[in-house]
């Protein structure tokens, strides 16, 4: 049972890990190369790996897909510890809309001048995007903001993610000191009454037996 | 529509959160006069003082500024998807 619950926790929470290293911003140091736009056609699977057609457009089921192709800085760590080598990453540049994920994007095709902007030079850029690169199935992740910068050393503080992780934690501690609140002054109570009742019926029960078996004993014979 | 979705379902979720941050609060802060209470009068105090001091004290819980900061629920979420918003959006 104990390593059953564990197994749980532990998909559980690699879950989340996952989904919160899907959606959360993250950063790229990178020089744009070219930027260009493809005609998608969206399979079941890979649908849910893109956003809807732009915000103020209809939504169709093959559309036009704006992608930013880039010479990335690799690194460790989620972006952490840089590297000296480098590969190319494609990034798809899509409106996020209003509601999921929340980024409220709606300036992709600004996004994409300023892209190709960059792309006539050699500048360095900081890419902020969320998403992942899964070549198999055809999924990009998605630019959200870019800006230049002078080289490719720069220090990048995630500050969103960090408030994010410190708000996740203090909503976790709200929602537990709430819950035991909760169970302590309205359930706890609830219980208690209800179990006292169910015992007072028992024991109800319990003395109308006696009565009963003390009657019916009046009828056996005196030993 | 997007945006009227976002509007709809959002003033649900915090209207869900607004309600359980203020029956919370008021429940802190009853259990909190019940232990001042017990403290102050082991003895258990004359009949009826002790459901007239948490109604004092709730009362008075109820007109501080406490209970109207939880209103803040609505305003920060609205502020900060308005400046994510804008950020975004200026190049």
């Amino acid at each position: 049972m104990q390593r059953i619950k564990t197994i749980l926790r532990v998909v559980v929470l690699s879950v989340l890990a996952l989904y919160f290293h899907y959606i959360l911003p993250q950063h790229d140091v990178v020089k744009i190369t070219s930027t260009e736009i493809i005609r998608t056609d969206f399979s079941p699977f890979n649908r849910i790996f893109y956003a809807q057609a732009d915000s103020g457009a209809a939504e169709q089921p093959t559309r036009d897909l704006r992608l930013i192709n880039t010479q990335k800085q690799n690194t460790f760590l989620l972006g952490f510890v840089p590297r000296d080598s480098s590969r190319v990453m494609v990034y798809r540049n899509e409106d996020t809309g209003w509601i999921y994920p929340p980024y409220f994007k709606f300036d992709s095709a600004d996004l994409q001048a300023e892209a190709a902007n960059l792309a006539r030079g050699d500048e360095w850029a900081v890419v902020t995007h969320y998403g992942w690169r899964i070549r198999w199935a055809s999924i990009y992740p998605n630019a959200v903001a870019v800006r230049t910068i002078s080289g490719p050393d720069v220090t990048i503080i995630p500050w969103f993610n960090i408030f994010f992780f410190i708000f996740l934690m203090a909503a976790i501690l709200f929602v537990r000191a709430a819950w035991r609140q909760f169970r302590e002054r309205s359930v706890d109570p609830l219980l208690d009454a209800a179990g006292e009742h169910i015992d007072e019926v028992q024991a109800g029960v319990a003395e109308r037996k006696g009565r009963l078996s003390r009657w019916l004993g009046t009828w056996r014979a005196k030993k | 529509m997007g945006f009227i979705k976002l509007v709809v379902f959002g003033f649900i979720g915090l209207t869900v959160i607004y309600w359980s941050i203020a029956l919370f609060s008021r429940s802190v802060r009853k259990e909190r006069l019940e232990n001042a209470f017990d403290k102050d009068n082991p003895d258990g105090g004359a009949p009826g003082a002790r459901d007239a001091f948490i109604a004092e004290g709730l009362k008075a819980y109820d007109s501080s500024i406490r209970p109207k900061l939880i209103g803040l629920v609505y305003v920060v979420p609205t502020v900060v998807v308005a400046a994510i918003a804008y950020t975004i959006n200026t190049n």
